[in-house]
Parts: structure tokens; C-alpha cells; sequence
């Protein structure tokens, strides 16, 4: 099975090539080429413990993050990243998707009710300025606009409860 | 039933803890819950438990009729109301003791008196305590802070006049910011504590927070023990807090342990209390306020002094002495970490849901007090605290070194926390050297810990044969599912444990 993985652009590579040579319970895996052996097992759905053939062992919690990547944590820290089959990451790149583009929306990062708007449609906004006020767990969370530009449409009221990923305001695109 | 019952007016970890004192002490605990919390794990160690309405605040943990009609339905004679909520709300002790109950803390009379954070400054200055210069009485607008701006000087602090752990407060830097933040403060103030009076002080810049645990009883006597730094705030929310503070000495300990102890007495206080203090660097220290209740931080006081304050709070409910009888000194030194469901790597925002995965860390030093187990869901209503892992080592540097292993032993998922940061910050320089302030968080950017080479290839590695797995069928993987079918072998092996055939 050959896989690619997508890190985040901060990390030392970009994407990394697998190939699963053998899986669980003797696993060998090429990654960019090298081979990583030795046995895996499964302490639960999602939690691995890898024993490499040095006798390394580490203990690694898969979890499905919000945006279908994949979310990795170990002892002290947390590595999200996209991980898909070769071919549908072939099929991905030729139908124009999965490409990034300037956000044109500002979505609700958590669920909450929206306090109070700062903004309406065509306003010109700047990066950073902030747009809405959002409570939730006690707290007013200033919303921030994600780029400057011009406000298209204000899709949410002042008194709204809103889920996490809800479209809150978008902005005109710029392309 | 003749155990006595005792109610707690609360939820979450401090519900849980107050739970614990009442096994401990023999007495029947009971519990509260909104339809929120209906299997809240203060719910299911209760040995009752009162359903008082819809998982707002304002429509069940903060009504007084729900909360004194549950102690009457279930036959409890005392009531604790933990911290946050109705804990400083001296109508609503006047209502248990009218009610006939017994109210566990200090009397509606101290309350109210430190209570009002502007009158509780004149009574305790009268009993000879520093203050910090700051308003006698709630502003009436805006334009009332600014003219004590233009007295006192800026930086300016907005605090909410029935307030506490930091809701509702704003720093502002001149006058022109004046009339939106105390517009927000006060919307923050009324949502919080049903009040949205606002008061001004002076900002004293890099100071210290440095507060003293006192304890007192119905024979009069009022104790000190100790001191809690408690410096490291964000959004003036105390995130890590210390016992002791490496930046007092015995002699300093001794004179704010006198001053703590003064302003207790000036109210007649009853109970487990705190006297916070600003510690300037010159050594001065003003008195900020009293909490006239339990605080969250208080365990880091209890493993260091060897005390149970929140059962000492329930013995002098009962009319008893104190079970402390002579002066205590510390030992060794408590850190307590305060675990929330946020996600540092996106500015602290909340993240509710639920906790798929929870493994608490164990060991020497370690006390962790929850209100959460496995599979729990953190509900969006209420403060997003979920845990309290309280270190104990013999010095600062083995508390920190423990207070390490115990955040990278732990495991939290379904749900973002804040141990990351922690983690972090336990690493950071000027915090090993302890050169902090009050301000030392706004100044202080959380950055994520990098995985090492070989972290980032075994979870590539495990990432791939989960996927391997999952393309074979043969094993559900990391989107969850039923887990191991069939009898596991502690079931099987069970009946082998202390049956006598």
C-alpha cells in the first residue's frame, strides 16, 4: 500500500512518501525510502505502541482531526498532518481540489452565541480587525478577520447560538 | 438514615472534591445537577443527587429556592457551596440559615463585608492593613473612572465589584480606552455575577500575587497557613500556582501572615478564607481582597501544610475546633497545574466535546482532582476547567521535574487541554529562575513543542499501518469502534480474586 503524507508547512519536509511493505504485528514501512521496522500493536482503536527493531518503543494516539487530516500525539507533543492513499491524493491534485485558497469565509472556531457584530456588509475590514464578539464557557472571544478585504455578507445575528465550523461572516473573494 | 447529609450547591472538580471530604468525615454527600450534567461524575459518586433545571447557570446552580429545596427533599442539614456560583453570596448563606440549615463557610455578615470589594478595603485599612489606592465605591459611568484615572494615574484595572477569578476584569492603559472597556466589563460582570458594578484600582506593574490561606473557628481562634504564588494569569486567571512562593522569605511570611490574619479578624471570619495580596519587587505588599470561600488553587496549601481544609471547613460548620492545633511550617514545595479543556496552539479558544481517551498521571508527588472521567463530555455551559494535577516535591526543582512526568504520563483526546502548554512553560527560563510577575504571561507566547525526527517517523509509521489495517478490514482504527469483542481476560480471571471455594 502506498501512502502520502502531507505535514505541516512549518516542518522540515513537505510531503513524505510510504509504502507499507508489511503491517501489524511485524511491520515494515519504507518512508522517503527508508525502512522502519520492527512490531506494532494495537492497545486500543487508534493507539499504537511501535517497538522498533533498536528496542525503541513509543506510544502514539491516532485521532481524526476536524478537517479529515489526521491527528498524531505523543508524550510531549502533537503532530497533525494529511495522510492519504497515492491514488487518491493523484485524484485530489487533478480535479483542482485540495488546493489552498485566501479564505473568503470566518467560521465559528468553537460553538458559542455571537454577542455582538462589528461589522456589515461592505465594510472594508483589515487583517486582524476584530469583526465579532463570541461567547462561550464565560468568556467574550473577539473574532478577528482572517484577511483584509471587503465584508460580502453578515450570515449570522447578534444573539445567535452557533455550532464550531459555522459560517459566521464572508468576505467578497478576491479572485 | 443517620449519617448526616450535606449539599453541595456546585458541579465539577469542586462538587468532586467537597465529595471526598464528606466520605472522609462520615457525612452523606449530595449532589445537584442540570440537565447538563445529569451524568457528571460529582452526580454518580453522590449518594443522592437533586435535578434543579436547564444547564444555564443563571436557570440552576444559581437559583437559591432550587438549591435549598433539594437539601429539604433529600433531608441535608448543611450546605457547601464550593467556589464560583452563589460562594460569595451573602443573601443566599442568609437564606440557608433561614431555612434552618447550616451554611459551611463564613457567615453572611463576612461575606458581604468582604464582598464588596470597595467597602471591604476601608474595614480592613481600619485594622491596619496596606491597600492598593483604588475606588471606595462601584463607578457610576465611565467618565467616574476617568477622573480617578487622572488622580491615581494609569495603568487601571477594571474589576466587577461582586466578582472573583478574573471574570469580568480589564487593564486599561489611558483614558481613551476607558468607555469600551468598562462597557465590556460590565457586560462581563452582569453575565458572570448577575451584577455589572465596576470598580477602578491602581495597576501596580510587575507585582507578585501572593495570597494567605487562613482558617477560622467558631471558639475565635484564626489561624495562617502560608502563602500561595499564584502570579502566572492569563486574562488575570490563575493558570499555575506555587506553595510556597521562593519569593518569600520566613520573616515576610510572618508579617503577611499578621496583616492576613488582622484582616480575617476585622470581619470576625469563620471558615477557610484568602487574603490576596500584590507583592511589589521592593518587598511592599497591598491587600487586594478576600475570597471568603475554598479556592481552586487550595490543595497546593493542603499537600504542603499535610491539612484537609475543605474537612476543616465542615468540622467548624459542625461547631468544632480546628483539627490544627499548633503552628504548622511547609514541607517541601506544591505546584499546581490547571487543566483546561482550550487549545493553546489556537489562542486558548474552548473546546468542549468529549474525552475519548483519559489517562490521569500517577505516582510519587501526584494528586490529580477531577471532575471528569473517560468518555465524559465537556459541556459548553460552564467554566472549562477540567482538572487539577497538584504536584508535590521536596524542593521547587523536583516539583517541577515531577510536575513534568505527571503532564507527559497523561493523556487527554477527543478534546484539546492545556497540558501542551504546560509543558512548554515548565521549560521556559526566566519561569525555572522564577523571576515572574503577574504580567509574565501577556508577555509570553505559547509555541508548540517540536516533535523530535524519530517522534515525527514512528507517527508517520503508525499512521500508515492504521490505514493498512483499515484497507485490510480487519481492525477498526482510528475513527473509533466497538474495541475488543468478547470476555477480557481480567473477566475471565475474576472469579479467582478472593473467592474461597
Amino acid at each position: 500500500m502506498k501512502l502520502r503524507a502531507r505535514l505541516p508547512a512549518s516542518g522540515p519536509k513537505g510531503d513524505v512518501r510510504l509504502e507499507v511493505a508489511h503491517g501489524a504485528p511485524s511491520f515494515r514501512v519504507q518512508l522517503d525510502g527508508r525502512t522502519l521496522a520492527g512490531e506494532a500493536a494495537v492497545f486500543r482503536p487508534g493507539i499504537w505502541s511501535l517497538v522498533f527493531e533498536d528496542g525503541r518503543q513509543i506510544e502514539v494516539s491516532l485521532e481524526p482531526a476536524s478537517d479529515g487530516a489526521l491527528r498524531v500525539q505523543f508524550g510531549s507533543a502533537i503532530l497533525t498532518f494529511d495522510l492519504q492513499d497515492e491514488l487518491t491524493a493523484l485524484a485530489l491534485v487533478s480535479s483542482g481540489r485540495g488546493k489552498t485558497k485566501r479564505a473568503d469565509v470566518v467560521a465559528a472556531a468553537m460553538p458559542g452565541r455571537v454577542l455582538k457584530l462589528m461589522v456589515a456588509p461592505g465594510d472594508v475590514v483589515a487583517s486582524g480587525q476584530p469583526i465579532l464578539v463570541l461567547e462561550a464557557m464565560k468568556m467574550e472571544n473577539e473574532v478577528k478577520a482572517p484577511r483584509e478585504g471587503v465584508v460580502e455578507s453578515v450570515v449570522v445575528a447578534a444573539g445567535q447560538a452557533v455550532s464550531a465550523g459555522e459560517i459566521l461572516i464572508r468576505l467578497k473573494s478576491d479572485g | 438514615m443517620n449519617r448526616p447529609r450535606l449539599l453541595i450547591a456546585n458541579r465539577g472538580e469542586i462538587a468532586a472534591r467537597i465529595i471526598r471530604a464528606c466520605r472522609d468525615l462520615g457525612v452523606s454527600p449530595v449532589a445537584v445537577f442540570s440537565d447538563a450534567d445529569r451524568t457528571s461524575l460529582h452526580v454518580r459518586l453522590a449518594d443522592a443527587a437533586v435535578h434543579i433545571g436547564p444547564p444555564p447557570a443563571r436557570e440552576s446552580y444559581l437559583v437559591p429556592e432550587k438549591l435549598i429545596a433539594a437539601a429539604k427533599k433529600t433531608g441535608a442539614t448543611f450546605i457547601h457551596p464550593g467556589y464560583g456560583f452563589l460562594a460569595e453570596n451573602a443573601a443566599f448563606a442568609q437564606m440557608v440559615i433561614d431555612a434552618g440549615l447550616v451554611w459551611v463557610g463564613p457567615s453572611p455578615g463576612s461575606i458581604s463585608a468582604m464582598g464588596s470589594k470597595t467597602a471591604s478595603r476601608a474595614k480592613v485599612m481600619a485594622a491596619g492593613v496596606p491597600i492598593v489606592p483604588g475606588m471606595t465605591t462601584p463607578a457610576k459611568d465611565a467618565a467616574e473612572v476617568v477622573a480617578f484615572g487622572e488622580k491615581n494615574g494609569y495603568p487601571l484595572l477594571l474589576k466587577a465589584a461582586a466578582g472573583g477569578g478574573g471574570k469580568g476584569m480589564r487593564v486599561v492603559r489611558s483614558a481613551g480606552e476607558v468607555p469600551a472597556a468598562f462597557a465590556r466589563a460590565q457586560s462581563e460582570a452582569k453575565s458572570y455575577f448577575a451584577d455589572p458594578a465596576v470598580y477602578a484600582e491602581l495597576f501596580v506593574e510587575k507585582s507578585r500575587h501572593v495570597e494567605i490561606q487562613v482558617l477560622g473557628d467558631q471558639t475565635g481562634r484564626i489561624i495562617a497557613l502560608g502563602e500561595r504564588e499564584c502570579s502566572l494569569q492569563r486574562r488575570h486567571q490563575k493558570v499555575l500556582e506555587e506553595c510556597p512562593s521562593a519569593a518569600v522569605t520566613p520573616e515576610l511570611r510572618a508579617r503577611m501572615e499578621k496583616v492576613a490574619v488582622a484582616a480575617a479578624r476585622a470581619v470576625d471570619y469563620v471558615s477557610a478564607g484568602t487574603v490576596e495580596f500584590l507583592l511589589a519587587k521592593d518587598g511592599r505588599f497591598f491587600f487586594l481582597e478576600m475570597n471568603t470561600r475554598i479556592q481552586v488553587e487550595h490543595p497546593v496549601t493542603e499537600v504542603v501544610y499535610g491539612v484537609d481544609l475543605v474537612a476543616e471547613m465542615i468540622r467548624i460548620a459542625r461547631g468544632e475546633p480546628m483539627s490544627i492545633e499548633m503552628r504548622l511550617e511547609p514541607r517541601g514545595h506544591a505546584l499546581q497545574c490547571r487543566i483546561y479543556a482550550e487549545d493553546p496552539a489556537r489562542g486558548f479558544a474552548p473546546s468542549p466535546g468529549k474525552i475519548r481517551r483519559l489517562r490521569r498521571p500517577q505516582g510519587p508527588g501526584v494528586r490529580v482532582d477531577s471532575g471528569v472521567e473517560e468518555g465524559d463530555v465537556v459541556p459548553l455551559d460552564y467554566d472549562a476547567m477540567l482538572a487539577k494535577f497538584v504536584i508535590w516535591g521536596k524542593d521547587r526543582d523536583e516539583a517541577i521535574r515531577r510536575a513534568r512526568r505527571a503532564l507527559g504520563e497523561a493523556r487527554v483526546e477527543g478534546i484539546e487541554t492545556t497540558i501542551p502548554f504546560f509543558l512548554a512553560m515548565l521549560e521556559d527560563p526566566e519561569f525555572l529562575a522564577n523571576d515572574v510577575s503577574t504580567q509574565f504571561l501577556d508577555g509570553w507566547t505559547y509555541q508548540a513543542a517540536t516533535e523530535t525526527e524519530e517522534q515525527q517517523s514512528a507517527a508517520l509509521v503508525a499512521g500508515a499501518l492504521d490505514a493498512f489495517e483499515r484497507a485490510q478490514g480487519s481492525r477498526p482504527a482510528a475513527s473509533g469502534g466497538a474495541g475488543t469483542a468478547g470476555l477480557s481476560p481480567w473477566r475471565t480471571a475474576r472469579p479467582t480474586f478472593g473467592v474461597r471455594s
